[in-house]
């Protein structure tokens, strides 16, 4: 069946409300609404006003409150309207729902996801277009995803709702409504934890998630006849599949890290000091980032494009990478 | 501290090496694991890590001299640093990172010192700048050690000149190393001679004079333009080892004719149930039955007594990226066809990968060798000594040839193949080595492979 990002997202919540009555969604506007973005369209009039649970402006509340419910065996999803206001909710997340199952030695869990639109690309403003995931990849218990196409969207979010443990989602707004897919209409589900290979290549290999694999492999298509280049989509960022990561460095030596969050701290500093350290033997040039300047996500879209990656940037650091 | 640098033992039936070169001088201060110096075994070139960090105070063994396992090879002056002892004066409290003392209670024990304040010394002169310094990537460092190549001889397309790894690939693609990558052999590699004691007669020519693979290594002459390629260790050892088989063993060189299309039907049939199967397994395979039926050809030469074998362990040569690999299978002769061809791929895999061990490189008892599909008509192999008889494979190409049909003679095509096969006169005579090559040719040709 051919559906948008946005309709694999409200699927995979609507699937697990059905299959599953432990399953809750609580959100800004989720209800009556059906979201800001429509992700939960219809959910409420379905699955009823208890399940579908409108929320006060209040994420620290709306966390605080799935992870209530998380320790009494529901299965919260907590949407934040935009992921920006995340750090509204930060400290139930680290504080709390990140280290409960530590906190009692292993005999409770925390099966909440948080999710909500992150990206830029919409002139969405510094507010709108944040890409807060590399604070969450610094924290032990939980886990951290970012779905880049339709099929992962729904799988990934599937599998987030299954897990025991706290699962930041990444979905990204700029996908929205303009990537439409095939997904399967039978169930199914994406692991948490593996990475994908969106394309096949040996001299070099880029490494992206979220939105800037459309422009990776795009780039890598369009340059085709001058270098062969392997993307690697990671999807999942905590934990991080590094043998599908090393494996390909080995087979390339050449690495690109893209992403379009900041580049100071940000995902593709830790992937690259892994690959230096462990695959500093097969390196066969500077392991190289390509990631948003570091500086606020402007208004004016000129400004936007100037600071976020794009398809020109990738395919002048992969030129420069290919010469060295 | 001093600390010994011995001679690690590498591969089970190792017990000696020979120092290579030194990459360290005395004096100079080296990091845990930096290399020391390289060693070449009758298995493994190697180079040896550094098992702490320090000064080199003493380098006992001079390149080219032999050393047992477990002998010392270097002293290391630990560094003096890691060693003083602690210093005896109670840690102070330091008022300016932890407060005044006593208001802030963390603990009852005492006080943590504060980290020692260092006055940064003044940064080391830069080094002098380096002429002629060849720039590379980490991967073809790793490259460049591993096929013994002079980096300064290959030309870097990167940027700044820079050699990255498709330069080195190049450059070994075109047969640039082929230091590195030695031409396929007539005959396999064997192990490194054995002492003089075992062959007096093979280190010395008729005359007395030193043989050529002895005589001291002359600067190598070479007019503008031509390129000289050092010997690896490797290349040195399979140099030493053809000259002395040839001068050791009188190589007598018989072939057979033999008519492949029962062995080409089992393929096909196997290919059908997905099996790949190359020709190598079956010569494998019948080689090592008529092994068993002729004891005389399984056998090695141990001064001047021949040893006929009990076990059948078939050495058979792979070519890989750094040369000629000769992995053993054992008890060939208890294998099925598919077993062995299991094992050959398994072999094959592990070779390109550099992951045989020197323990299954040694205790051949027979050779095979396979020059592959551009292995031509035929060819004279060497024997792998100390072992007394080695087959070599034929390219197999279809002929018209004439057979029996119902008492009438037939023109019919066949896939035929020449396997030659040498044998060592000293040991075998003309009887029993043409009777194993025509016994193995039956097989073949019997086409009977369960």
């Amino acid at each position: 069946m051919l559906v948008t990002y946005i309709e694999a997202i409200r699927q995979a919540m609507d699937e697990e409300l059905a299959r599953d009555k432990n399953v809750l969604l609580m959100g800004e506007d989720v209800g009556v609404l059906g979201g800001a973005f429509k992700a939960s369209a219809g959910l409420q009039e379905k699955h009823g006003a208890d399940r579908v649970v409108d929320m006060p402006i209040s994420e620290s509340l709306i966390v605080g409150a799935g992870v209530g419910l998380a320790v009494q065996g529901m299965r919260p999803i907590l949407e934040m309207q935009f992921i920006d206001f995340i750090t509204c909710g930060f400290d139930q997340i680290v504080n709390m729902a990140a280290t409960l199952r530590y906190r009692h030695g292993g005999q409770t869990a925390c099966p909440i996801v948080v999710r909500g639109p992150s990206g830029g690309g919409v002139h969405g403003g510094l507010y709108h277009s944040q890409n807060p995931e590399a604070w969450f990849c610094h924290v032990p218990g939980l886990k951290v995803v970012a779905p880049a196409t339709a099929y992962d969207a729904k799988g990934l979010l599937k599998s987030a709702i299954r897990d025991d443990d706290p699962v930041i989602y990444f979905e990204h707004k700029f996908l929205y409504r303009r990537i439409k897919e095939e997904i399967p209409a039978e169930e199914y589900l994406v692991p948490i934890g593996k990475a994908a290979l969106r394309k096949e290549g040996r001299d070099i290999t880029v490494i992206t998630y979220g939105s800037p694999v459309h422009a990776v492999v795009k780039a890598a298509r369009d340059m085709a006849a001058e270098v062969d280049i392997e993307v690697i989509d990671l999807r999942t960022l905590l934990p991080i599949d590094w043998a599908t990561v090393k494996g390909s460095v080995r087979k390339t030596g050449k690495v690109l890290i893209v992403h379009e969050a900041r580049l100071t701290g940000g995902v593709g500093g830790e992937v690259a000091a892994r690959i230096a350290q462990d695959c500093f033997e097969e390196l066969d040039g500077p392991v190289m980032r390509l990631a948003a300047r570091d500086v606020h996500t402007p208004f004016a879209p000129a400004m936007e494009d100037y600071v976020l990656p794009n398809q020109e940037k990738i395919t002048e650091a992969i030129r420069k990478l290919a010469a060295y | 501290m001093l600390i010994d640098v011995v001679m690690p033992q590498l591969g089970e039936s190792v017990v000696e090496g020979v120092v290579v070169k030194w990459l360290v001088e005395v004096g100079e201060l080296v990091a845990k694991d930096h290399p020391l110096l390289e060693i070449s075994t009758d298995k493994v070139d190697a180079e040896i890590p550094s098992p702490s960090a320090g000064r080199v105070a003493q380098i006992l063994v001079k390149p080219g001299e032999t050393v047992p396992i477990h002998a010392v090879l270097a002293k290391l002056e630990t560094d003096p640093a890691a060693d003083r002892p602690a210093p005896e004066e109670p840690p102070k409290w330091d008022e300016e990172t932890e407060g005044a003392p006593g208001h802030m209670a963390r603990s009852s024990g005492p006080p943590i010192p504060a980290p020692p304040r260092i006055e940064p010394s003044a940064p080391a002169p830069p080094p002098p700048p380096e002429t002629g310094r060849v720039r590379i990537t980490p991967v073809v460092a790793r490259m460049a050690a591993e096929h013994g190549l002079d980096l300064s001889k290959i030309p870097g397309t990167g940027v700044d000149g820079r050699v990255t790894r498709k330069d080195v690939e190049a450059h070994l693609a075109s047969g640039g190393a082929s230091a590195a990558v030695p031409p396929k052999a007539e005959a396999v590699p064997g192990p490194a001679p054995p002492s003089s004691k075992a062959a007096p007669s093979s280190a010395k020519a008729p005359e007395g004079k030193p043989v050529t693979a002895k005589a001291p290594v002359a600067k190598p002459s070479a007019a503008k333009g031509d390129q000289v390629i050092p010997w690896t260790p490797i290349r040195k050892r399979i140099a030493d080892h053809m000259v002395r088989s040839k001068q050791t063993s009188p190589h007598v060189h018989i072939f057979a004719e033999v008519d492949m299309h029962k062995v080409a039907a089992v393929r096909a049939k196997a290919k059908k149930e997905g099996v790949n199967l190359t020709y190598l397994p079956f010569v494998i395979c019948s080689a090592a039955k008529a092994l068993r039926e002729t004891p005389l050809m399984n056998a090695t030469v141990s001064g001047e007594s021949t040893v006929l074998k009990k076990d059948i362990h078939i050495a058979v040569a792979v070519d890989t990226e750094k040369g000629l690999l000769v992995p053993v299978l054992r008890h060939a002769d208890r294998m099925s066809l598919k077993e062995i061809s299991a094992a050959m791929d398994d072999f094959g895999a592990r070779a390109k990968s550099g992951k045989i061990s020197p323990d299954e490189l040694s205790g051949g008892t027979f050779s095979i060798t396979n020059p592959g599909i551009k292995g031509n008509l035929f060819g004279t192999p060497i024997i792998n000594q100390p072992q007394v008889g080695i087959l070599r494979l034929g390219q197999i190409v279809k002929r018209p040839v004439v057979i029996d049909v119902d008492g009438e003679d037939s023109i019919v095509i066949r896939p035929m193949m020449y396997l030659g096969c040498a044998y060592d006169h000293r040991v075998i005579d003309g009887v029993a080595g043409n009777g194993f090559l025509y016994r193995v040719r039956e097989i073949l040709e019997a086409g009977d492979f369960p």
